[in-house]
């Protein structure tokens, strides 16, 4: 079971909700289905992200894909470190491996995602 | 196409057994890897790993008129092949299109067999059998038995192992007939697709499980289809699709091999080769620093297009990105791929990536 204290897209990505301050990351299944990763690109602090609408890539051996918002909102911070520590987002994605921390206008911003037990769900459906 | 539709190896149960990632490939589910694509990888550059390529297209030809009808369907010579050897061909369309590239093994004087691409099976079947008159076809594709690849250093040793005997070590490109205790007469060829020592194993339905079991036993280290594709780029071996389809011709992609004879010999596509005008491009290799220059990406030079990448891949071996691409013959100076419209800097590198050691 993935960590029931936060939300998750149908594209496999996380936010985990503290007042208005949201962090941001992929899922393990997301990790799973990439394989190993080689190279991670990441935002500027500052900018802005919308709900579904990509902020970076990632790549993997075989193949790069985009890495798509969750939420709407402003980021604050970006796990910049990442880029060069890739073992971290691809053995701990809901911990060290978090991309960013996005100021989001409130506890509405998850509305639409699913809890854990309906992601679940959704990668069963998907393997 | 829906999962259920997927074709399987006889060795499915094994690859799930041994923790596969199993991914849709040309109407097959086939192990992708079985934990990490980079560790498959050096394992076959440091010892010996074996794939399962019972996907690929396994096609029968007998008769006497076999030769000389394959020899015309062929772009590669096929009455000149003595039986005991195995030999590259490309199969061309009337225009000199690639429709494909295959190996033939020459099983006898009126015998030959061949594996094609799984994905253009249907396709070179039509292609071929609509070129022969006397010859007998047989499409084993589905007949339960399969191939298995053995390759990498210590193959040798493998082999040598499974036939019994210490010093068994078939040349390069030759068959051969084992005798494995308890598995009956196993049909082998000198032949891969890693650009190292290695073998293609070639298992009736009653030998596969257990000559999977064997390798395995021997210590050889099962690899997917994601390390095949790493170190098929880093020994530079095209693959069709990519490299070589119908839109390229033989000498731009390198493979002048494939249809040696060509200014002489009568085969299909041999007409259309001599009329073609000298080819303007070529395959070059690149690697990057980062990220890996993918299939499609624009070449660069000075910001002007010179070509396009036609595959890339991280290597294990150079732990770097790798790719070929094609490019205009004469571009100098430095070249760039356009990434999502961002021009990245890339090198361009020699072929093979990682130098062939098939025929050590």
């Amino acid at each position: 079971m993935r960590p029931a204290d936060r939300s998750y897209s149908a594209s496999h990505e996380w936010v985990q909700l503290d007042g208005d301050l949201a962090t941001v990351g992929i899922t393990d299944f997301a990790i799973e289905q990439l394989g190993e990763l080689v190279y991670l690109d990441l935002p500027e602090d500052g900018g802005a992200v919308s709900r579904g609408e990509a902020f970076g890539e990632v790549e993997s051996v075989k193949a790069v894909s985009d890495l798509n918002s969750p939420i709407d909102g402003e980021i604050v911070e970006v796990n910049s470190a990442l880029a060069d520590e890739l073992s971290a987002l691809q053995d701990q994605p809901f911990a060290g491996g978090w991309l960013l921390k996005v100021r989001v206008s409130g506890p509405e911003a998850l509305d639409g995602l699913h809890d854990a037990e309906a992601y679940e769900k959704l990668v069963e459906a998907e393997h | 196409m829906s999962a259920s539709a997927l074709l399987q190896t006889p060795l499915h149960a094994q690859h799930q057994a041994a923790g596969a990632k199993l991914v849709p490939f040309a109407g097959w589910e086939m192990p992708l890897d079985y934990g990490s694509i980079l560790e498959e990888s050096r394992a076959v550059r440091a010892g010996a790993g074996v794939f399962d390529v019972s996907h690929m297209a396994r096609f029968w030809f007998r008769g006497p008129a076999a030769a000389a009808e394959l020899d015309r369907a062929l772009g590669a010579r096929m009455d000149d092949l003595e039986a005991g050897k195995a030999r590259y061909s490309l199969l061309l369309a009337e225009d000199a299109g690639i429709l494909d590239d295959l190996i033939v093994y020459r099983t006898g004087d009126e015998e030959f067999f061949m594996v094609v691409n799984a994905a253009n099976r249907e396709r070179d079947r039509e292609a071929i059998t609509s070129r022969l008159r006397e010859a007998t076809f047989e499409d084993r594709t589905e007949d339960g038995g399969g191939i298995l690849a053995l390759q990498g250093p210590d193959s040798r040793r493998v082999l040598a192992a499974l036939a019994g005997h210490e010093d068994f070590c078939p040349g390069f490109l030759d068959l051969a007939w084992l005798e494995p205790a308890g598995l009956g007469t196993l049909f082998v060829a000198r032949t891969g697709y890693t650009g190292e020592h290695g073998y293609e194993l070639f298992a009736t339905a009653e030998q596969i499980e257990a000559l999977w079991s064997r390798l395995l036993e021997l210590g050889a280290t099962p690899v997917g289809l994601g390390a095949r594709d790493v170190l098929r780029l880093e020994a530079a071996l095209p693959l069709y699709g990519h490299e070589i389809h119908e839109g390229t011709n033989p000498f731009e992609a390198g493979l002048r091999f494939g249809v040696r004879g060509w200014k002489s010999r009568d085969f299909v596509g041999a007409e259309a080769l001599r009329a073609a005008p000298e080819a303007g491009r070529e395959i070059i290799g690149l690697t990057a620093d980062k990220r890996v220059p993918r299939e499609g990406y624009p070449l660069l030079a000075r910001g002007r297009e010179v070509g396009v990448v036609c595959s890339g891949i991280w290597s294990a071996a150079l732990d770097r990105p790798i790719a070929t691409a094609y490019c205009e013959k004469g571009v100098e100076g430095p070249l760039a791929v356009s990434v999502r419209g961002k021009e990245m800097p890339v090198q361009r590198a020699e072929l093979p990536f990682v130098p062939h050691r098939s025929r050590d």
